[in-house]
């Protein structure tokens, strides 16, 4: 009967070991998948179970944000940042501000550089929440991810207290923010942070950073050596633990992380579980640090004055001509950024997230390229699966932190 | 550097440095808006590459991005920006050669693997061919994409748009058909060189011609001279302006409205066909 | 929070409770119902609208939040599903772009009669901020036929609730099988 079967199929037999050998298998995975956070297409190859190789489509969510850019204006190119990376939109927005400032050189009232790292932590909390949680739960965790959507949402209320969207705040302004935010919003922050939000982080943690189930899914999965790190242009939680301690905020500190104070969590291991560890303990000291800004943040102006590129308030407007001319000029024909070029990198949740800025000299951006976390991330994904099992996938594309919204842009 | 951008170490000496390391594969270095650009000979840029992460004292380790930017008027019109960074000197500094649709940029997949990707997008958006990278896919654009769309003359709106179709039962493409275009607005001022007189504006003073007299300064003169195209065209047939009273519809008695177009009633808008009150 | 609740509801909100408290008669009276199997299928379809997680881009992000704690959209009986052959109603949930249509387009033919389609979001709606980009569908109605529009950019969870809401009022006032 097998006799039978196998010349239907063809299948070679080795004439020794009365073993078959059989082609490799290769599938499929996505582009709609709820384990590939996103429109991610995987074409695997398998041998078995095991990965022999992984070639991943991207593009799938390529909205042509660049080319869009290059015909707005900088003050209507500003709402694509929120839309990069979903999951963390105000610190999309910061590269891009700190570009055009760099472009202007614009001086930002201290208030302002205080607001922008408060909101970019909590946006680190907020993307790590969606990260964390998501990535749990690919391994097969439930609970915490229900907890940390819970801390989601209190940062997203925040981010509606200061700016009136919960996802796409558009808050960042070149010069500065939109507004100054209410002292019960700080208040609130301030205790949040105090009580809700490392009882439920807490607790969240508590059930998988030791659990048995855990630590067999994502220990020495997807290892990556220091040199390997830095040749696949690693960046943010992912250089980090694999040992490399080297953090945008600490080495080339923009706005005020240079006045605050914080720690830099570093892996041993280069495995996802150390992925999965730095991140959490990132989430600890953003809490640090969004403490000390509410702490040190002085009184004053949040925007810059300079009426050039500051938008006016509406009070000042219905008072003086020239505020109003001012802000009639600033939202048609927006401000004009001397010629040059820039690239500005910042420490995003996800990693370096860099804006390279071509101006000419008019009030549109002659180039825009945006230097996307995940793209390299995801490039590494063959060399990191290789030798691994299917099931193993979900863990490294959790442990990347991968977001489709700027790795396609 | 009044901005809050990310500071690193300071761009004393790089450029010494490079020189010193690079040699006659540079072309160019300058330091502007703090930063640090070395335009390189394209031919030679694996060689420039390796120099600058190997040699002491330069040491950029890292990769972060590669970036195509398209002059349309230059002979060679695509720049390729590579950004580098150096971990342990904490400085960054971008490197470029440039090339057009034919020439192939050297691929540095052999000195950092990144350069995969990246210099596949590179070639998606602008075309530019990349030599030595075995893998040169398109990557973000859509299966069977046509054309290279962050090129300057490829228009934002694209060539064709999807549809579901009931008789093909499948996805098809189509020439794009917008139902508003996308509005474009001029932004120049007409005292700044707009194309175009505004309405009114007609019997505005001209720049007087060279030797007559004349309150302007030279260089508005001279400015005047190098710009002719603005007041050629101010007298062309395109223009805004209307020259006899025909062109503004006076004289006519009902100029797009005949008394045949109107309702009988006014109150009372026709319908097509039967309307809802049949 | 801002809202002031010493004002009567407005007729329509809370369930009619003459109506409530026949069935409740007629139950105890008799112990059965009668109705037509239509309005049966009806209400059971309006009470479990298994939905397809079709989450493409920002919108996505409150669509996983609808689906947590803090709003708990299996309240009214959707609950997400992964595959297309178990869901009753996709919600498209960002831009679609070119390369991704024919892939929405196989999901949503692998879907089981009767099936619905909640367009969420400006880019799903029409394009919205990505209109005039060379490689977004302007509206995913280009691809499949939709049912309710959520606005938004994104909407907010509870705007995707309501759009989920008025999906069980279409299905309820339409109530047919044939599309």
């Amino acid at each position: 009967m097998s006799d039978t079967v196998d010349k239907i199929m063809e299948r070679d037999i080795d004439p020794a070991t009365g073993d078959t050998s059989i082609a490799n298998y290769t599938i499929n995975f996505g582009p709609q998948h709820p384990a590939a956070h996103g429109v991610l297409r995987l074409v695997t190859e398998l041998d078995g179970e095991i990965i022999e190789r992984i070639d991943p489509h991207v593009g799938l969510l390529h909205r042509g944000t660049e080319k869009l850019i290059e015909y707005k204006t900088y003050t209507q190119a500003l709402p694509y940042f929120d839309r990069f990376d979903y999951c963390s939109p105000l610190a999309m927005e910061h590269s891009y501000v700190l570009a055009v400032e760099k472009l202007l050189d614009l001086e930002v009232p201290l208030r302002g550089q205080y607001l922008r790292v408060l909101f970019a932590e909590l946006t680190r909390i907020c993307n790590h929440m969606l990260n964390l949680g998501s990535h749990v739960m690919d391994v097969g965790a439930m609970t915490p991810n229900l907890w940390m959507f819970e801390i989601r949402e209190d940062c997203l209320n925040f981010f509606e207290r200061a700016s009136g969207a919960r996802m796409h705040s558009n808050y960042y302004r070149v010069g500065g923010v939109r507004q100054d935010v209410p002292v019960k919003l700080l208040n609130d922050i301030a205790e949040w942070l105090d009580t809700r939000l490392p009882q439920l982080f807490g607790d969240a943690i508590s059930l998988v950073a030791e659990n048995r189930i855990f630590k067999q899914r994502n220990v020495d999965i997807a290892t990556v050596s220091r040199e390997d790190a830095i040749k696949w242009g690693f960046s943010g939680p992912m250089i980090r633990a694999a040992g490399i301690p080297w953090d945008i905020r600490r080495s080339q500190p923009y706005d005020v992380y240079d006045r605050v104070d914080f720690e830099i969590p570093v892996g041993t291991r280069g495995d996802c579980y150390d992925r999965f560890m730095v991140r959490v303990e990132e989430v600890y000291q953003s809490a640090r640090i969004i403490k000390q800004c509410i702490q040190d943040m002085p009184e004053g102006p949040v925007l810059t004055l300079d009426r050039k590129v500051g938008a006016p308030k509406r009070g000042e407007m219905k008072q003086s001509m020239e505020a109003l001319i001012h802000h009639f000029k600033l939202f048609t024909e927006g401000y004009h950024v001397p010629a040059g070029e820039v690239y500005v990198a910042t420490e995003s949740p996800k990693g370096e997230f860099g804006v390279y800025l071509v101006s000419d000299g008019t009030n549109k951006p002659y180039r825009c390229k945006v230097r996307p976390t995940a793209f390299s991330h995801l490039q590494a994904m063959d060399f990191m699966s290789k030798g691994h099992m299917l099931a193993d996938i979900t863990a490294i594309l959790g442990a990347m932190d991968i977001v489709f919204g700027e790795c396609d842009r | 550097m009044r901005a809050p951008a990310p500071r690193y170490a300071a761009n004393d000496g790089v450029i010494e440095a490079a020189k010193a390391a690079l040699g006659d594969m540079l072309v160019e270095a300058k330091d502007a808006v703090g930063e640090v650009s070395l335009t390189v000979v394209r031919e030679n840029l694996c060689d420039a590459m390796l120099a600058l992460r190997d040699t002491p004292g330069l040491e950029y380790q890292q990769l972060s991005e590669i970036a195509g930017v398209d002059y349309p008027q230059r002979a060679e019109r695509f720049d390729v920006v590579y950004q580098l960074l150096s971990f342990t000197r904490n400085h960054r500094i971008r490197v470029r050669v440039t090339t057009d649709e034919e020439k192939p940029v050297p691929s540095v997949t052999n000195i950092w693997p990144v350069a995969g990707w990246l210099e596949r997008e590179t070639y998606d958006m602008y075309g530019v061919l990349f030599e030595g990278n075995d893998d040169l896919r398109r990557i973000l654009t859509d299966y069977g994409f046509q054309g290279h769309p962050l090129r300057k003359d490829f228009p934002m709106t694209g060539y064709v748009e999807v549809r579901y179709s009931e008789e093909a039962k499948r996805v098809v493409y189509e020439p794009v058909s917008l139902a508003q275009d996308f509005r474009n607005f001029d932004f120049m001022s007409p005292w700044e060189g707009a194309k175009y007189v505004l309405p009114g504006d007609e019997k505005a003073p001209q720049p007087e011609a060279k030797g007559a007299p004349t309150p302007a300064t030279a260089a508005q003169v001279a400015k005047a001279d190098a710009t002719p195209a603005a007041s050629q065209a101010a007298q062309g047939k395109d223009t805004k302006t209307t020259d006899s009273p025909a062109q503004t519809g006076a004289g006519q008695p009902h100029p797009g409205n005949q008394p045949g177009e109107k309702p009988k009633d006014p109150d009372v808008v026709p319908t097509k066909g039967e309307g809802q009150n049949k | 929070m801002g809202v002031e609740l010493s004002a009567p509801p407005p007729p329509g909100t809370l369930p009619d409770v003459g109506f409530l408290n026949d069935i409740n008669a007629e139950i105890s009276d008799k112990g059965f119902l009668v109705t037509s199997t239509e309005e049966l299928f009806q209400w059971a379809r309006t009470g479990s609208l298994w939905w397809m997680t079709f989450g493409l881009a920002c919108c996505a992000v409150e669509m996983i939040h609808v689906n947590m704690p803090r709003y708990d959209m299996e309240r009214f009986g959707a609950a997400p599903r992964a595959s297309p052959r178990q869901s009753d109603v996709m919600i498209v949930a960002g831009t679609l772009c070119n390369k991704m249509a024919p892939a929405l387009r196989r999901v949503y033919d692998q879907m089981s009669e009767p099936k619905y389609v909640i367009s969420m979001g400006s880019c799903a709606n029409g394009g919205g901020y990505y209109h005039y980009s060379y490689s977004v569908v302007r509206g995913c109605d280009r691809v499949v036929p939709v049912d309710i529009y959520v606005p938004g950019c994104p909407p907010t969870a509870e705007a995707l609730l309501y759009g989920v809401m008025q999906l069980q009022r279409k299905i309820r006032r339409i109530g047919s099988l044939d599309r």
